[in-house]
């Protein structure tokens, strides 16, 4: 599958990078902004309440809190792009080695999350498409229903005292490195990734459910395959589900970008080293280079991800990727 | 030809029911087709022309509720499951669709839908299969068929794209090729091309066409009997020469006056037929054409006139036939 | 926090809807889409109806200053049908205060982001151009944002309470109800009535308060009924992590995540607050679903 370098769909990923790089520096200016706004005394805060005047000032020119606004998002600003993203207030280590050491926990749990509500949803889209209004339609339609309308939060504490506490088929709290145990990795993950992953399954099951109905029933090369004589499940696989994917890919393009909520409020609960743990205790002791460092890397993400769907998407839908136009 | 029927259709009714209506596409229509024939089924839309056809192999969707006979080499389709059906679409009855846009897949290679089509009833190993899907491309003509087996839909001209529609139609040596509208969405050089090329295919691979349209001209060049549909029945039927020669439906009559000819008068007004045909959902008593016809009299209001073979080989249904005085006498 | 973005749930509730149409044959009864409609409805009215004024009219014990000599009371104890909370507190009294909170924040900033959102949508989709770009990459970057970290950073800074919750969440609601807005007046602007309109000398913002609110209006109607389900979420996250409705007061999020201390102990201070969230957003979702139905909103 040779992709042309002059293509169209290549094209289209090169101006949505550069486009995406005025809305990556305008988040976390954004942040910089919200963060420097708020009240409270960084310095004060790290000192707590016992502090002298002159303590507080003494760390506050230590940490450069005192230059103005400018000065200050202007030095972390040129420190992120040269990738140094500076040292976190509270602790004095290098933000990047934090981030380095957390995000691969956040990454596989992530992972685990949208690979199991992907593949799921395809399951059960597919079953559920091969005859509208039957059982497993329904099931699928009341089980999106029902996802749609949960939050991870509240999904969370529910499976812990079911799946934990109760049958004990998961810990309830807790992370085990990939490294050290294959098996309890996976076992202290699927809980979190559960929690995350159920409202994304109900999501992608309706939407994809709907695609394949909708192409089933209104399109013509469905018709065609039917009078090929090609098997009903042949044509709902190879056919309507393929051209599916494309919707949902976009999809989960787009939700990466929303998991930052999701990830800060489910790695507490299950005690995960990851990324979003230390978000909120971030924001509480206003240490800016942290915040500043997680929304980067997100905001990345999310950048590259779409970017990603983009692409696959110009992969996939040969419209795109060809510069033949029909005649 | 011989003279045994390779499709009989008696008596066929396809309605839809929906939201409490019942919608009646096709009224009870009958015929039938001979082996190596070329039959024509013309009318305009609404006239129910694509439902009877697609009613054969089961190419409706569920709602349409199938009565009658439709017996194909003796065996009986009507009544048949989607699963008992599937044997006979592709190596029975084959159909091309109209547009060839539409009707192929956009993201998958023109080579794979035909071999989807090559391999939908045998299996095969996929070397044959491509080896069978170039061969049907040349087949059909097509130009450099081995490079054009890896292209997509979209890099092809309207005219190819109908070719590979044929292609995969040919994929199973179906005995009966139904072509519904296949040049409608085509220009006119490209059209004749392909009309030429299904009837070089029917000569070549002795299949019977079936040519549905609402092309009355396309009909009369290309086939050699014709069927004309009206709200779901069948209101005139012969052998091409003879229908255009003594038309009797004063519907086909207005149909063969409507085809713009170069003999008319510049800027003369083209006779169109006044008002529109019948809703399929509301039952009438009496000839359906009747309101927007010339020789509408009070009994065809109150009943509807049958089809009947008023001369040999010549069927209608009428109660006031044109040229029916010089047909008497 | 997933939010189930809006084309796609109007995309399944249009394959419903084509579903019902071309369904194999069978009479469609007239019950089922009543019945879908009205039982989340008439769920939510009673609901609210109970947080609001049953208070008022009959006695509940207070939701805060319970006696410590009550404490995890379980439920169906004589006097406390839910029980009560480690505090004292009874479990009853703060759902239905709680749920005073959620549907004041749900609706409130929804009815926020409908109008602001709504307004420099259709003013971005109607005319185009530079006010277009300018606003569109503005509701770009807030929709970029992480909305959470914000949230937190609002409700950190300026102290948690319901004000401050309602305008951090409006943040996230405007550019939402905006990209609704502003996707459904550029699809309305093509339309022959639309031209017309301009066409005949009509200025800007008459057409819009006459053509284009009307027939963006059930779009937009159903979105935001799904948006105020997100919202109350969203709420609930946030009392969760204790920067929404400050402890004492009561809210269906800071109850979960006080329960979870007692999880194994007395599951039912989680479960009961979840179930009530879980039943509301799910009774509005399936509200906006029938309307979608209903109205034929694809």
């Amino acid at each position: 599958m040779a992709v042309s370098l002059d293509s169209p769909g290549l094209r289209l990923a090169g101006r949505r990078l550069l486009a995406a790089i005025p809305v990556l520096w305008g988040v976390t200016f954004l942040t910089y902004v919200v963060m420097n706004l708020l009240p409270g005394d960084t310095a004060q805060l790290l000192l707590g309440a016992n502090a002298t005047p002159a303590e507080i000032r003494q760390l506050s020119v230590q940490l450069h809190l005192d230059e103005p606004f400018w000065v200050r998002y202007g030095h972390w600003l040129g420190g992120a792009l040269h990738g140094n993203l500076g040292t976190s207030l509270t602790n004095g280590e290098n933000v990047t080695t934090i981030l380095g050491a957390r995000l691969p926990v956040t990454a596989e749990l992530l992972v685990y999350a949208f690979v199991g509500s992907v593949v799921l949803a395809v399951l059960l889209a597919v079953l559920a498409a091969r005859r509208p209004n039957g059982i497993a339609d329904r099931f699928s339609m009341t089980v999106s229903m029902m996802g749609l309308s949960i939050a991870p939060y509240v999904l969370a504490p529910v499976l812990v005292y079911f799946f934990a506490i109760k049958l004990g088929w998961f810990p309830a709290i807790g992370y085990t490195p990939l490294s050290q145990d294959p098996a309890g990795n996976i076992r202290s993950l699927t809980l979190p990734a559960a929690a995350i992953g159920f409202p994304l399954f109900a999501v992608y099951t309706r939407l994809l459910r709907a695609d394949i109905v909708e192409q089933m029933q209104r399109e013509d090369y469905i018709v065609t395959a039917r009078a090929k004589g090609v098997a009903p499940w042949q044509i709902l696989i190879r056919h309507a589900l393929r051209n599916s994917l494309f919707g949902l890919i976009t999809l989960v393009g787009l939700n990466l970008g929303t998991l930052v909520g999701a990830v800060a409020i489910i790695e507490p609960i299950f005690s995960l080293p990851g990324v979003g743990s230390i978000l909120i205790e971030s924001i509480n002791d206003h240490d800016v280079p942290v915040i500043e460092g997680i929304v980067v890397v997100f905001g990345l993400v999310v950048v590259l991800a779409n970017l990603a769907a983009d692409l696959l998407y110009a992969a996939l839908d040969p419209r795109i990727r060809y510069e033949r136009a029909a005649s | 030809m011989n003279g045994e029927a390779l499709l009989d259709v008696r008596d066929l009714r396809v309605t839809f029911t929906g939201r409490g209506r019942q919608v009646r596409a096709v009224a009870g229509v009958s015929y039938s087709v001979r082996a190596g024939q070329t039959l024509a089924i013309v009318g305009e839309s609404g006239s129910g022309k694509t439902v009877s056809c697609r009613a054969l192999i089961g190419l409706l969707p569920p709602a349409a509720v199938v009565t009658g006979s439709a017996r194909f080499a003796g065996a009986e389709l009507i009544g048949l499951s989607d699963d008992q059906l599937r044997g006979h679409r592709g190596t029975d009855i084959a159909m091309v669709f109209q547009d060839p846009t539409r009707s192929l897949n956009p993201t998958m290679r023109i080579g794979r839908q035909i071999t989807e089509a090559v391999t939908a009833h045998r299996r095969m190993a996929k070397a044959a299969a491509r080896e069978r899907a170039v061969e049907l491309l040349r087949l059909v003509r097509m130009p450099a068929p081995e490079r054009r087996f890896a292209e997509y839909p979209h890099q092809l001209s309207g005219g190819m794209r109908q070719r590979v529609m044929i292609a995969i139609a040919l994929a199973c040596r179906p005995r009966l090729l139904i072509a519904d509208e296949a040049t409608t969405a085509l220009d006119v050089t490209t059209q004749a091309q392909i009309m030429e090329l299904l009837l070089e295919l029917q000569r070549e691979l002795g299949m019977a066409l079936m040519l549905i349209s609402h092309d009355l001209g396309l009909a009369a060049h290309y086939s050699d009997e014709v069927i004309v549909m009206y709200a779901g029945r069948i209101v005139e039927q012969a052998p091409a020469r003879r229908l255009f020669a003594r038309v009797r439906m004063p519907y086909t009559r207005a149909l063969l006056d409507a085809i713009p000819s170069l003999e008319r008068p510049a800027h003369a007004p083209l006779p169109v037929i006044g008002g529109r045909p019948p809703d399929p959902a509301a039952r009438h008593a009496g000839c359906s054409f009747a309101p927007r016809c010339g020789n509408a009299a009070d009994d065809c209001r109150a009943a509807a006139p049958p089809l009947a073979e008023h001369e040999p080989g010549h069927r209608w249904a009428c109660w006031h036939p044109v040229g029916a005085k010089a047909a008497a006498s | 926090m997933s939010v189930p973005l809006p084309d796609l749930l109007a995309h399944a509730g249009r394959a419903r809807a084509e579903r019902d149409g071309a369904a194999a044959g069978r009479p469609r009864g007239r019950l089922a889409p009543l019945l879908r409609l009205w039982l989340p409805a008439g769920f939510l009215v009673v609901l609210a109806a109970a947080c609001f004024i049953w208070p008022s009219i009959y006695p509940v014990p207070r939701p805060v200053g319970g006696s410590v000599l009550n404490a995890n009371l379980p439920p169906l104890s004589p006097g406390h049908i839910f029980g009560t909370d480690p505090v004292g507190n009874d479990v009853l009294s703060r759902i239905l205060y709680g749920g005073q909170v959620s549907f004041e924040v749900g609706f409130a900033v929804t009815a926020i982001g409908l109008v602001v959102g709504g307004l420099l949508g259709m003013a971005a989709g109607y005319w185009g151009g530079a006010a277009d770009t300018v606003i569109s990459r503005v509701l770009d970057v807030l929709i970029a944002f992480p909305a959470l970290v914000l949230a937190l950073a609002i409700a950190e800074g300026l102290g948690p309470s319901e004000v401050h919750v309602i305008w951090a969440l409006s943040v996230f609601s405007i550019p939402a109800s905006g990209r609704i807005a502003r996707g459904a007046t550029i699809a309305l602007r093509e339309r022959t009535f639309m031209l017309a309109a301009r066409l005949s000398g009509t200025r800007g913002w008459r057409v819009i308060g006459r053509h284009v609110v009307p027939n963006i209006m059930p779009q937009l109607m159903t979105f935001s009924l799904l948006g105020v389900g997100v919202i109350i979420i969203l709420e609930g996250a946030l009392s969760y992590l204790g920067l929404g409705i400050p402890l004492p007061e009561a809210s269906w999020g800071s109850m979960i995540a006080q329960g979870q201390q007692t999880l194994s102990a007395s599951p039912d201070l989680v479960l009961i607050p979840s179930a009530f969230l879980f039943a509301t957003v799910l009774a509005l979702n399936l509200l906006s679903d029938a309307l979608r139905e209903r109205w034929g909103v694809s």
